[in-house]
């Protein structure tokens, strides 16, 4: 009972509790002694912080990183979203690539790493690659469904008013399509975001904070983890913030789904 | 009349059977231009393998048992993973879900834990674990968690509370107000979140096979590809392909079938 007439300010105190106690936990248990613990008390990550923001590691590691992720998702998603709508547009081209595609989805994004990294080395581009794979198939399902799921009733109507061809991809099975296409690429830019640094831990060239976590964990150094780790969520919570604006924005004229 | 229904039938198997041919037949032609392209010998054979070989290759591995052995081993640790990792969801999601004390206490560092990609947790795990089986089933139990956690709370949430009050007006027990009324309501948002933890944690299982196991499909491949093999690359990509689509099929059909009583 008494939880239920909690004050906001209560609530955010009490969801305090659990992070402090665990924190304080490890700060005590570093002291102790443990191997894997030791090397990196709570304490210790401040100064990890300071140590790669003052190198330049890591605005190196997150720059290459974000730029690795976006190219990967403007190529895959842009790719992925013209052939989806392609293949909802005509038919005959969903007969012929759409089982091939279907059939390639089912692998694993992280599956066609060693593949791509024999085909192309593993370097930069072999990366950006499997960002681009990563992105490539949210963004063709998504738009795919919306472009071959517009009302018939719209349709209709543009019938009723002549629409060529052309007009009608404009103004109804486009904009039709479009929630839909922003989901694709909502979910396709979060799997460029996991694509990416899966294939920085993976492959581990030149900068990024896939590779950084990679050399850290290498060096036994726990607390450049860690604040690798943290970044990467700070980063990936940000693009997520930005998406479900540019959402709202773009669909301000969809009623409110339920 | 009976030769009627026949034909009728036999119409429609055949006409089955040319739908499957036509959506086939992209995907045969397809093949068949790999393998006129790699037998051309424009590219060489580590870079372009006929298919026919690569299937002679699955068949050899399949025969001498070693795919047996990497794929009992993947799904061996994605069972175990996922069932701990599920296990573990489902209580976690019941108990943010039922007490409010609970969410105020646990549910803002869930969320922020949440935010982090699970192949980035995959080099912490390694410094805490080793590289042995229980970080593998660790990474697998974490990649399944979170969905199954989710979806558990949401479908507890989600119950009418209507639905509540007519228990209480039947006088239901506590114990029948869960089996008649909590449990049937939320599975089919459980058994979706399940069904997205399982194939998450297909995928996560693969990637840390390839960055350290001495079995599996992904160290198949990831061996493959340090040898130079793209035979058995490609082999581990079909079978991991092949292991995802019935992972997925088979969690749909499960999935269906437990919201069944929605559309009823």
């Amino acid at each position: 009972m008494s939880a239920r007439s909690l004050s906001r300010g209560q609530r955010i105190a009490i969801g305090f509790v659990a992070p402090v106690i665990l924190i304080a936990l490890w700060q005590w248990r570093a002291g102790s002694g443990n191997a894997v613990i030791g090397m990196a008390p709570p304490s210790a990550l401040f100064n990890a912080l300071g140590e790669v923001l003052r190198n330049g590691t890591l605005l190196a590691d997150a720059s290459a990183t974000l730029t690795r992720t976006f190219v990967g998702f403007f190529i895959g998603a842009s790719l992925g979203t013209a052939i989806g709508i392609a293949t909802a547009l005509f038919p005959l081209l969903n007969r012929i690539i759409g089982p091939a595609l279907h059939a390639l989805r089912q692998v694993p994004m992280i599956g066609w790493l060693p593949l791509i990294a024999l085909w192309f080395g593993s370097g930069e581009g072999a990366e950006r690659i499997v960002v681009c794979v990563a992105a490539f198939f949210p963004a063709m399902l998504n738009s795919h469904a919306g472009a071959a799921g517009v009302e018939r009733r719209f349709l209709d109507v543009g019938r009723v008013y002549g629409l060529d061809r052309l007009q009608r991809l404009r103004f109804i099975q486009l904009p039709a399509a479009l929630p839909l296409v922003m989901t694709g690429l909502t979910q396709s830019l979060a799997f460029a975001w996991i694509g990416t640094i899966g294939g920085e831990i993976l492959m581990g060239a030149n900068a990024g904070l896939g590779v950084t976590m990679q050399q850290a964990q290498m060096q036994q150094r726990l607390d450049i983890v860690l604040v690798a780790v943290a970044t990467t969520a700070a980063l990936g919570f940000g693009i997520n913030l930005i998406l479900q604006h540019l959402r709202r924005t773009l669909l301000r004229w969809q009623p409110v789904l339920p | 009349m009976t030769t009627a229904i026949l034909r009728g039938a036999g119409g429609e198997l055949g006409r089955s059977v040319a739908a499957a041919l036509t959506s086939a037949a992209p995907l045969l032609i397809l093949l068949a231009l790999w393998q006129v392209a790699s037998m051309s010998h424009i590219f060489p054979p580590q870079i372009m393998m006929p298919p026919a070989d690569v299937l002679h290759t699955l068949f050899k591995m399949a025969q001498s048992g070693e795919l047996e052995r990497h794929v009992s081993d993947s799904l061996f640790r994605l069972t175990i993973g996922f069932v701990i990792g599920a296990a573990a969801g489902l209580l976690f999601g019941a108990a943010i879900s039922l007490s409010r004390l609970a969410e105020a206490a646990l549910s803002p560092l869930f969320m922020t834990l949440w935010q982090v990609p699970v192949i980035a947790v995959v080099p912490l795990l390694v410094m805490y674990l080793g590289i042995g089986e229980s970080f593998k089933i660790a990474t697998v139990a974490i990649a399944a968690f979170f969905p199954v956690a989710i979806a558990t709370f949401d479908g507890i949430r989600g119950v009418p509370k209507a639905w509540f009050d007519v228990g209480r007006v039947y006088r239901l027990r506590l114990a029948d107000t869960i089996g008649l009324i909590l449990i049937p309501a939320t599975v089919p948002a459980v058994v979706t979140g399940l069904r997205i933890g399982l194939t998450r944690a297909w995928v996560v299982l693969v990637a840390t096979e390839l960055l350290a196991a001495d079995s599996g499909i992904g160290q198949m491949m990831e061996m493959g590809r340090q040898l130079f093999q793209i035979d058995v690359v490609l082999a581990g990509v079909i079978v991991s392909g092949v292991i995802g689509f019935l992972i997925d099929r088979g969690a749909r059909a499960i999935e269906s079938r437990a919201t069944r009583w929605r559309t009823a």
